[in-house]
């Protein structure tokens, strides 16, 4: 046991010390704090369930208790950018020339978008903004943010439901320059759930990554709401991408087909007012956004497990 | 005057015990015979380290070398950055980084059934050290190492304002990582500790804070864990629930493996402790016996509360100088690389 010796010697000798050194065998410890491995820490999540669903449950039912029609605000909030988005882009702008069914194809494009965005900017600021949580308990912090996915999703079935029921009632209505097909309830209105499934788990890739960005640098927060607007543009919620070609600019169309929630958009619309399948195309790239995003945000985020507790 | 500075460098430290080596050796003689008395094998002068193996079936948790600088954004001029780059983005952007040194390096083991209490003043580093054990912070240098996570008992146990008292014991128990049965065996015996049972059913927004704080404790103190960090805020409250809350505490306390205690009263720490150890300026003056460090302590303060800074720094020179520095050794290849699990019993 040379070497502390040396190392006390080396530094200037400070009154009263006296270099004593304890020898142990740290088998039995464990680091405190430390990060699981890959497997231990999916294990963890799954010992966490009960907690993830409680959680996400508990805050939906809570979500809106501050206003005084509650939850109603769930339905409301998309049924008024519909309507400000047909006044602006069908009635004055005129974007939904050519589109048939544009109401329902309207319809479909803000619910969805509303749902795909507040959930992605939901989740990153799952880990900055429940700091206190984080100080108060030891449990993995990904639950957190698969939570608030989860969260999301229950809180979004109601307005997917006036969703579905306003698409059948007023979706096929006639506007001028456009055919109007009629819709109706087929087995084709049940690819939602799988869509919307895949959908999920792109959300839940952009939230973990995103979780670790915003606790790290809070100023990611304002790229956030950037990216959020330009992913408003290029995912046809108000226009159809024919547009781009129309102008010359197909560089933008191969853009949106690789965009996973103008896939999303398309899988519905297709589903639901037209009665048929999308481009099997859209299924591949969904696909592989879901796979590739949740693969990537997950490591991302346990690779930053020891991070979180960190106040800025 | 040192003593405002948050942070005493190693430089300053030493030249200043230079200044007042006189005041020093005035206050040795008055100790003279007791330091030879316990201490006389091992003179000042020594520097060989003395090696002691330590039975691992004993230990708690091992704190090794542990310090903790602070970087957060500050716009104060107070901490002005060195480099000229550093110094232009700051004018630009609004706010600089400063770092705070909040823990210089301290080692100590604990064994298994000590109750060891922490003392110092408001700022001098309790805190970020109860932050260190339970693995909240990486620390900056060093680690931490331990048998199981250690559990915080503390007022900021999580609450969500919006939803129910019931449903906040429910979502606490569940994050703590009890299982559902586990949970609803619990639930009795948190409605019973926290008194409350006629407001359980309103949401956490309507509850005073005393209220709210007793909930928390209930629900903080409803798991057993083997490492117990008790925060000295933690028992508020009026007299009747105090008296309550004691005997859960008591309770939980013999069952944990080792308890640490922050706490300002020195009555407390003396009564339930056997051992203490005192941070104070961010440094670790002192680690031992209960009745010794408190003395020093209240010696420290008294001098500091009355105005005299340089019998309060003798007092914190005397102090530091007798206190036994460790260094952890781990034999060869068992230096702990394993993760705990946030569950708890």
């Amino acid at each position: 046991m040379a070497a502390p010796a040396l190392e006390r010697a080396d530094e200037t000798p400070e009154p009263g010390e006296r270099g004593r050194v304890a020898q142990l065998d740290g088998t039995g410890l464990i680091r405190v704090g430390a990060r699981p491995r890959l497997f231990g820490y999916i294990r963890e999540i799954w010992s966490f369930r009960h907690f993830l669903y409680y959680d996400s449950h508990s805050r939906v039912a809570s979500a809106n208790s501050y206003d005084s029609l509650g939850r109603v605000w769930m339905i409301l909030n998309p049924m008024f950018m519909g309507c400000a988005y047909f006044f602006i882009f069908g009635l004055l702008l005129q974007t939904g020339r050519g589109i048939d069914n544009f109401i329902g194809y309207l319809i479909i494009g803000v619910f969805t978008f509303r749902f795909f965005t507040t959930a992605v900017s939901g989740g990153s600021n799952a880990i900055a903004g429940n700091q206190k949580v984080v100080q108060a308990f030891n449990f993995p912090r990904a639950c957190l943010v698969i939570s608030t996915t989860v969260r999301e999703l229950f809180s979004s079935l109601p307005m997917f439901f006036v969703m579905a029921l306003l698409v059948l009632t007023i979706g096929d209505m006639k506007l001028d320059g456009a055919a109007s097909i009629p819709t109706a309830l087929s087995w084709h209105w049940l690819l939602f759930f799988p869509c919307i499934g895949l959908a999920l788990m792109v959300m839940l890739g952009w939230s973990l990554a995103l979780a670790r960005a915003v606790n790290a640098h809070n100023d990611v927060k304002h790229v956030i709401g950037f990216g959020t607007r330009i992913l408003f543009y290029t995912s046809a919620v108000f226009f159809s991408p024919e547009r781009w070609s129309n102008i010359g600019a197909d560089w933008l169309v191969t853009v949106m087909n690789l965009n996973p929630l103008f896939c999303v958009l398309d899988i519905i619309r297709h589903a639901w007012l037209y009665d048929g399948f999308a481009d099997p195309a859209r299924w591949i790239v969904l696909a592989s956004w879901a796979v590739g995003s949740l693969l990537i945000g997950f490591l991302i985020f346990w690779q930053g497990e020891e991070s979180y507790g960190k106040e800025r | 005057m040192t003593t405002s500075t948050p942070y005493i460098s190693r430089r300053s430290r030493a030249s200043e015990a230079d200044l007042i080596a006189e005041d020093l050796a005035v206050e040795f003689d008055d100790n003279a015979g007791d330091a030879t008395e316990t201490r006389d094998d091992h003179p000042f002068t020594q520097q060989t380290p003395v090696i002691r193996t330590v039975k691992p079936e004993n230990v708690c948790l091992v704190v090794d070398d542990a310090s903790m600088t602070y970087r957060v954004r500050s716009s104060s001029d107070k901490h002005e950055s060195s480099g000229r780059i550093a110094r232009g983005i700051k004018r630009v952007t609004g706010a600089g980084w400063a770092e705070v040194h909040a823990l210089s390096s301290l080692s100590f083991i604990v064994n298994r059934g000590e109750s060891v209490g922490v003392i110092g003043t408001n700022g001098s580093g309790k805190s970020t050290l109860m932050k260190l054990l339970t693995g909240k912070v990486r620390p900056t240098s060093g680690e931490v190492y331990a048998t199981s996570t250690p559990v915080m008992l503390g007022v900021n146990a999580a609450l969500v304002k919006e939803i129910s008292g019931r449903e906040n014991i429910r979502l606490g128990c569940l994050a703590m990582g009890l299982s559902p049965e586990q949970t609803a065996a619990k639930y009795d015996q948190i409605v019973e500790i926290s008194g409350l049972s006629d407001a359980l059913e309103m949401p956490l927004k309507t509850y005073s804070s005393g209220m709210s704080s007793r909930l928390q404790f209930a629900i903080a103190t409803s798991v057993d864990p083997d490492i117990l960090l008790i925060d000295e805020a933690l028992n508020t409250g009026d007299a009747q629930f105090r008296a309550r809350t004691k005997e859960r505490l008591d309770e939980v306390r013999s069952n944990a493996g080792c308890v640490f205690l922050v706490s300002h009263s020195l009555g407390t720490i003396k009564q339930m402790c056997t051992r203490v150890i005192w941070i104070e300026q961010g440094e670790m003056l002192a680690d031992g016996d209960p009745q010794w460090v408190c003395d020093q302590y209240e010696e420290y303060t008294s001098h500091k509360a009355n105005g005299r800074m340089r019998a309060a720094k003798v007092v914190y020179e005397r102090t530091r100088l007798r206190l036994d520095r460790m260094q952890i050794d781990f034999t060869t290849g068992t230096r702990p690389k394993k993760a705990g699990t946030g569950r708890n019993r």
